[in-house]
Parts: C-alpha cells; structure tokens; sequence
C-alpha cells in the first residue's frame, strides 16, 4: 500500500442472538474495501467481452495492405 | 505496426483458454476493481455490467495506445471514470436536479473518532451506496479511489485532476460527510 491509512481490521461481532454480525469499520475506505471484497462480479460481463473481442476482430488483415504506406 | 490488440479469443474458446491470454490476464486482475467503481458510481448492477464490458472492450481496442506512463489500473480507471461520468450525465439530465452543495459537506458534523458500525454485511451494500449517493461526485469518486489500495495519492490526484495536497485535503472533508451519512443512515434498509 503506498499511501498512509489509518485502517485497522474489520472486526465482526456475534450479537447475543447469535444471528446477526455486527460489523465495524476504522474509516470508509476499509467498509468500502470490505464491500468490493464482498462483490460478486457477474461471469457474463467475460463471456460478452469475449464474444464482443470475436467480432471486433473481424477478418484478417490482408496481405496487400501491408504494400500501402501507413 | 500500429494495429490495435483485439484478438483476446482463446483458441480452445474455453474459460481457462480466455484467462490464458493477455486480454483475459487483464481481465482477471482488474475486474473487481473496474466493476465495484462503475457499480457505486452508477449505483445500478446492470448498469455496472454494461460499463465494465464497453470499459474493457475501449481499453483493449487501445491497448496500442497504452504508453505505461501510468499503471495498467490508472489507465483503466481513467477510461471507468469518464465511461461513467458520461452515462451519469446523461442519466442526471433526465433525470435529477443536484443541490448537492460541497459547502454543505463543508460543515457537516461527523462522529470521525468513532468507527462505523452496521448490522449484517448484507446491509453494507445498501448503506454505502445511500452514503455514496448523497456525496457531491468529487467525494464519491475520492473515496472510492482511496479504497484502491494499489492507488497512491499522486496517481488519484492526477485522474481527477488534483494535486496531491488538494486530494488529501478533499479526502479529509469527504470521509467526515460519509461518516456522518453513513451513521445517519436507517439501522434498517428495506430492498
């Protein structure tokens, strides 16, 4: 880490029901570290990049325009 | 040869093929990142799909143009924020009228010795997002930058256009007003 927080641990506590967690954060950046941690991204945003690549790619360069000038 | 990089496909078309390439390598170690800004930003899941995908799908259309004067995570969060600045613009003029004030949060009253305390992580999702929200879009993107803990204050400063002494001086304003939101908030979110 380069710059200087003040963070400490998360620390979680049971509460007498046993049920519920209690979460407690040194600053917003560490409850906002531990909800990117939490985040799920969603797989398909991959498998549209990867299809969206494919088509972007489109067919292959061809061989005479490597004769023109750029 | 100046032709950008877009073949990221893998040649067995599987999942591990993908994680195998460069592209997918890029993908795999910037995507949470990417993603969780574009979500608080957008405050929308799907939204923040769709940004995630055309961010990436920009950045690998110009991966020619990636100088490495910054970091492959600076280069891609600079191309995050003005994606999401753009669509929040779009979205703000139809939609919402600001009077979000920064002299407002100026002199917001904060509990900052106090940590901050919530009930059940499910919560912390809604919680921070109606923080985030009520934060003029300087503080929000300050603070979720500064989350970024591969970011140093010289890299955030320069994506938002800031020295690094103005940016310590926001972060410090800001942290007070999402303290405050965020304790303010209801203990209760409903969905």
């Amino acid at each position: 880490m380069k710059h200087q927080t003040k963070l400490t641990k998360v620390q979680e506590q049971e509460n007498t029901a046993g049920r519920e967690t209690t979460l407690k954060f040194a600053s917003p950046e560490e409850a906002l570290r531990y909800d990117a941690a939490q985040t799920t991204v969603p797989p398909r945003i991959a498998q549209r990049l990867k299809e969206s690549l494919s088509r972007a790619a489109g067919p292959a360069r061809p061989w005479w325009r490597n004769l023109l000038p750029k | 040869m100046n032709e950008p990089v877009i073949d990221g496909g893998a040649a067995d078309g599987t999942a591990a093929g993908w994680a195998s390439t460069v592209l997918g390598g890029l993908y795999a170690e910037h995507n949470r990142a990417i993603y969780y800004l574009a979500l608080r930003l957008l405050g929308d899941p799907e939204c923040a799909e769709d940004a995630t995908h055309d961010v990436f799908l920009k950045a690998f259309k110009k991966l020619d143009q990636f100088r490495g004067q910054a970091s492959m995570r600076t280069w891609l969060y600079r191309i995050a924020i003005n994606h999401c600045q753009n669509l929040s613009k779009s979205w703000h003029a139809r939609n919402v009228q600001s009077n979000a004030e920064e002299v407002v949060w100026e002199k917001a009253v904060a509990r900052t010795e106090s940590p901050l305390r919530i009930l059940e992580a499910k919560e912390l999702g809604q919680r921070i997002q109606m923080a985030l929200d009520s934060l003029p879009g300087e503080y929000r993107l300050l603070l979720l930058l500064v989350a970024d803990e591969e970011l140093s204050y010289e890299e955030i400063g320069a994506l938002v256009g800031q020295s690094t002494g103005a940016v310590r001086g926001k972060l410090h304003r800001a942290r007070k007003a999402f303290t405050s939101l965020f304790e303010g908030a209801p203990e209760k979110v409903k969905s």
